[in-house]
């Protein structure tokens, strides 16, 4: 064996892992060659060197880290098992799912499609069978509600109104009343005690003009007639006059003599009550 | 008769994990010097360890019955700490250019300071060392590994690691007798947390 063989087998020789057979040739050449023998004991003694380098030692928090972190796993792992017939349920149903991600998307798009055509044949069913949407019917009754709602405060401030001890208060609930179409008998019984009792002269005239537009109720026609009787004002007299010969109601020819009979009355009253007469026979 | 590591390996696998417990009692102080030796860092070090250890759990199906436990466990503490540098952007943790106090860190009593100084210099040379060539060191001089399980953990062929340890060695000895004639301090960087030895 030469030098330069020799060198390269020197790590090993020193390390313990010449191959066998050159182990005696090796050997052999040591024995001749000072510089290779030298080398080899400068290497010798840099491997023994580093064997006897100092050697750190783990803290005690290595076994504990440990520990814990093992017991976590297994904690985690009887966890997974509580689990794991629906992870199996889970598992056989993405079985059934395509791992390629064309056939992916071809199936995706296959169920949009589905979806989209079964819509169109349950809402084609729905119109032969002229079924009114649902919500159609709900919106209606909402806006039924809302307006009934509307109407009964509309009444409510109606009467309200008519109740205080100002003038122009009880003007304004009179004129509350030109808001209600169809204006319950509540409303009406109070117009016309208004009509009768209220002191003011104004309330009383503004109670016949808000009568006029209700003048095709029957307790409206009546009470206008008993008014016409009763009322003391010449003003609020031939308002009353005019409205029954407006609603052409027969059934106050009689009242309206009376008037014209009674000399106590006002005589412009009286006049106008005769024309009245002229105008309804 | 006490079971092998493949044993305890192939148990872990199919479910018995407490059997880890075995195996951390048998190596986790060989893979700490690994690292503690690559790093010089025993927090760092010990960090590594329980990846390690982590990744076996993680990584258990990969263990096959054929494979050979120390190898496999080796290969993953390559990449252990591989990822961990890779991941905090360190190429070389000790660059060159920090000091370093090696008193009261020899084994050796003070009269042999002959032999102190030496244990320094050739600690400091293997600290120089570029780490491929340190970790190969390492692997064959501290963790009782043969050639071919050198070979097996790192992926090469049983020649190449006989040139790889070759040349390291070799290496080692230049920076060793360069620092012993320049008798200079030892430039390597001090751990982190001082390495309590033994």
């Amino acid at each position: 064996m030469q030098c330069e063989e020799a060198r390269e087998q020197l790590t090993d020789y020193v390390t313990n892992s010449v191959e066998e057979p050159l182990a005696p040739a090796l050997a052999q050449h040591l024995t001749k060659c000072e510089a290779c023998r030298s080398e080899t004991e400068e290497l010798k003694a840099l491997w023994t060197g580093l064997g006897a380098l100092p050697t750190a030692q783990p803290s005690s928090e290595l076994q504990v880290r440990f520990d814990s972190m093992l017991a976590a796993y297994r904690d985690g792992l009887d966890h997974a098992r509580t689990r794991s017939w629906w992870h199996s349920a889970n598992s056989w149903f993405g079985a059934l799912w395509p791992r390629q991600p064309v056939l992916q998307f071809g199936f995706a798009i296959a169920f949009l499609v589905l979806g989209v055509l079964a819509g169109y044949q349950v809402r084609s069913v729905r119109s032969v069978r002229s079924v009114p949407p649902a919500s159609g019917n709900q919106v209606n009754n909402e806006i039924a509600n809302l307006r009934d709602e509307l109407f009964q405060t509309r009444q409510m401030v109606a009467l309200a109104l008519m109740q205080q001890e100002s003038a122009s208060d009880r003007i304004q609930g009179v004129n509350w009343s030109y808001q209600l179409q169809k204006p319950g008998t509540e409303v009406l019984t109070a117009l016309l005690e208004t009509l009768m009792h209220d002191p003011n002269v104004n309330v009383r005239l503004a109670t016949v003009d808000a009568l006029r537009q209700f003048g095709d109720q029957p307790i409206v026609r009546r009470g206008v007639v008993d008014a016409m009787a009763r009322q003391q004002s010449p003003m609020v007299q031939i308002a009353l006059i005019d409205l029954a010969v407006d609603l052409h109601e027969k059934e106050s020819i009689d009242t309206l003599r009376q008037l014209t009979e009674d000399q106590t009355i006002n005589t412009a009253v009286r006049e106008r009550a005769q024309q009245g007469i002229s105008k309804l026979e | 008769m006490a079971e092998t590591d493949e044993m305890l390996m192939l148990a872990v696998r199919s479910g018995d994990v407490a059997k880890l417990g075995i195996l951390f009692n048998r190596h986790s102080r060989a893979l700490f010097e690994f690292f503690a030796r690559l790093t010089r860092s025993r927090s760092l070090a010990e960090d590594l360890v329980q990846d390690v250890f982590v990744r076996m759990l993680k990584y258990r199906e990969t263990f096959r019955t054929e494979s050979r436990f120390k190898a496999w466990m080796y290969q993953i503490a390559r990449n252990a700490r591989f990822d961990h540098y890779k991941k905090h952007e360190i190429e070389n943790p000790f660059p060159e250019g920090g000091t370093e106090n090696l008193e009261s860190r020899s084994p050796f009593p003070v009269d042999h300071l002959e032999h102190q100084q030496q244990t320094q210099l050739l600690e400091c040379a293997l600290y120089k060392l570029p780490s491929e060539k340190r970790e190969v060191l390492i692997l064959s001089r501290y963790q009782d590994l043969k050639y071919e399980q050198i070979a097996e953990i790192m992926g090469c062929e049983v020649g190449a690691i006989k040139v790889r340890v070759h040349r390291a060695l070799k290496d080692l000895r230049e920076i060793f007798m360069r620092l012993s004639n320049e008798r200079l301090p030892c430039n390597v960087k001090k751990p982190e947390n001082n390495l309590r030895i033994m």
